[in-house]
């Protein structure tokens, strides 16, 4: 073999996550088709749930129900996806602040193209046919009907 | 994982996740590796000579970490495919998925005649396991040409060497491996 | 806190995909800082690095890398696994305990050889991101929607481009007190370096701002006095105008822009900000590093060549 050819491999490392109480009640929630958000002690609503207060770094317990609905605060468009992005279609990057939520979820909103999508769109998640308590058990978030 | 989710409930709170985190690499053989792979195809160890220390580095990196002075193809020298077992252990495979070991073996660090250091994980065979020992004199037992495939980082040998035998020769004295010891 | 000073700088600059090993590339980059210096090598009292071993794909490739170093008998040494202006920051605290006076900080990367759309998802939140392979440059989009949305530029675009990978190493030599005045004519002194972060997932930010940069640029004393040169670790021109409203830079002429190497930028820019004092061309200069996806974490070094 030429010793000056490249040579390629594929790292693989295969994690199993705790989750804890909050991170494993919102992919729970995912699961069984329930948004699940975190509140602070100042009332702010945190979705997805975070564990602690970004502001003050306080520990957060208290969770709450959100959306299933929500209002896309900003987004991005992918003309070409990657092999591992959730959607082999051009999709868009959005955030989207569900409904009862003071903060945004990042994922794939399914839309025809660029002009489909603006900021301030209500969408709503599609669910995973197949869901085991993980992200992607929200498909992809798509342009609410009517 | 696969036991976690088939035993539990299916409605029980979600515990764990699974993340499988893969990622592609290109390597690069870099050019010192690259010489240093030519030469063992042609059944050659070579290695750098640092001009300041005089230290051999079998294989060669490029420089000399102790002086941290460049070294290059003027320094270039040929060490020998035999030397001695400076430190070694016994492996028994686990048969893990993938495994392809079937049976004990044993791995050495080897000191070559000409080289300032040991190369490490070499595979020794025609010898029995309890007879293994610091000091033991060995020689390599070259991979046919079609299959030399060097290392693309420049450690070790690759696959040029299938493996070190003893030669038959008393033992090197400890002077010729204390410094070399982990 | 004690005077400390950068006295030299060397870089590859960015570097097409490198053949060599990353130690390999290092190698003449640390020398060629040490020269600069005129310190011997054995004066060095703390090395810090900074790397990342998933760029090259090779395990405790930063264990190697201090073959580059001259690590032999034993140095005192630690390595952080970011960009090298966080090594160097650590290098500034170590001087600061006062019984060390010389320190060489370092970093290297090689992002030809790996994907760096999908290496980069490693640093978003494992939980809710990282799973959705949310690559850099679209997380990038994201930030130039949010800029333009709020009006802070003109241009509207849909999609963001990540820049191309390079390859690279730099290294600066620090130096404490009089040591500093003794080897250099015009020592680049350290008036304040900090670093902040802002929330990890990025859904919790208002990504039309930057926190973190306009608290480090705050404590790192930006206000104090005019800046003459800000070298800035900003990959596109929307992170750029949010660090100079950030920095109070915005009115700024001379602003020095761009992110690559990958964890080599950071550094390469404070040692450019350090130069321009050593060669005379300005007074007071900034340099900042970017870590993170949408400039999540940012560290602030001001220099000023008066003691």
């Amino acid at each position: 073999m030429p010793s000056d050819t490249d040579t390629t491999f594929t790292m693989e490392l295969m994690y199993r996550r705790s989750l804890g109480p909050v991170v494993g009640a919102f992919l729970t929630g995912l699961r069984d088709q329930r948004l699940l958000a975190s509140r602070t002690a100042e009332g702010r609503v945190i979705c997805p749930a975070l564990e602690y207060d970004p502001d003050s770094g306080d520990a957060v317990d208290d969770l709450v129900e959100v959306g299933p609905g929500g209002v896309v605060t900003g987004w991005t468009w992918v003309p070409e996806p990657l092999r591992k992005h959730p959607s082999d279609r051009p999709f868009a990057w959005a955030l989207v602040q569900l409904d009862g939520a003071d903060t945004a979820l990042v994922h794939a909103l399914a839309a025809d193209g660029p002009d489909a999508v603006r900021t301030g769109m209500r969408v709503v998640p599609r669910w995973a046919d197949e869901r085991t308590g993980h992200i992607t058990d929200i498909a992809c978030f798509v342009p609410e009907e009517g | 994982m696969a036991e976690d989710t088939a035993t539990e409930d299916p409605g029980a709170p979600v515990r764990f996740m699974p993340q499988l985190i893969g990622l592609d690499y290109t390597i690069k053989t870099n050019p010192v590796a690259a010489a240093f792979g030519a030469a063992l195809a042609d059944g050659r160890i070579t290695g750098h000579r640092c001009p300041s220390c005089q230290r051999v580095y079998a294989p060669p990196k490029g420089f000399c970490p102790i002086c941290v002075v460049p070294t290059g193809e003027a320094d270039l020298v040929e060490v020998a495919d035999r030397g001695l077992v400076t430190s070694w252990t016994v492996l028994t495979p686990i048969q893990y998925a993938g495994q392809k070991e079937r049976e004990d073996y044993a791995l050495a660090s080897i000191l070559l005649d000409g080289a300032d250091g040991t190369i490490g994980q070499q595979r020794l065979v025609d010898v029995p396991l309890d007879e293994i020992r610091m000091g033991l004199r060995v020689e390599a037992v070259w991979a046919p040409p079609d299959e030399r495939v060097a290392d693309d980082r420049g450690y070790g040998l690759g696959s040029a060497v299938s493996g070190w035998r003893p030669t038959g020769e008393p033992d090197a004295p400890p002077s010729a491996y204390q410094e070399h010891t982990l | 806190m004690r005077d400390v000073a950068i006295v030299s700088f060397a870089t590859t600059g960015p570097l097409p995909a490198v053949d060599d090993t990353e130690t390999q590339m290092l190698f003449p980059v640390i020398s060629e800082a040490i020269e600069r210096s005129g310190i011997p090598r054995a004066d060095i009292g703390f090395t810090c690095s900074g790397s990342a071993d998933y760029l090259a794909g090779t395990p405790f490739a930063f264990v190697g890398n201090l073959e580059a170093v001259g690590a032999w008998p034993p140095i005192s040494e630690s390595h952080v696994d970011m960009d090298g202006a966080w090594a160097m920051y650590e290098a500034w605290v170590r001087l600061q305990h006062g019984d060390v006076d010389v320190a060489l900080a370092f970093s290297s990367g090689i992002s030809s050889r790996s994907d760096l759309r999908e290496v980069l998802c490693l640093q978003n939140d494992p939980y809710y991101l990282m799973p959705l392979w949310a690559d850099h440059g679209s997380l990038a989009g994201l930030q130039a929607r949010a800029v333009a949305e709020a009006g802070l530029v003109d241009e509207v675009v849909d999609t963001v481009a990540a820049p191309p990978a390079s390859d690279g190493a730099a290294a600066v030599i620090m130096v404490a007190g009089d040591r500093a005045r003794e080897v250099c004519e015009r020592p680049a002194w350290i008036r304040g370096i900090e670093h902040r972060s802002d929330p990890h997932y990025i859904g919790v930010r208002d990504l039309a701002d930057v926190p973190s940069a306009q608290v480090a640029a705050a404590a790192a004393g930006v206000g104090g006095g005019p800046i003459d040169l800000a070298e800035l670790s900003a990959a596109h021109p929307h992170e750029e105008v949010l660090l100079r409203r950030a920095m109070g830079l915005a009115d700024l002429v001379e602003v020095n822009a761009g992110a690559d190497p990958l964890m080599v930028a950071g550094l390469a820019h404070i040692g450019a900000a350090a130069t321009a004092i050593h060669e005379g061309r300005a007074g007071r200069t900034l340099g900042h590093a970017a870590s993170g996806p949408c400039l999540q974490q940012n560290l602030v070094c001001v220099m000023e060549g008066t003691p």
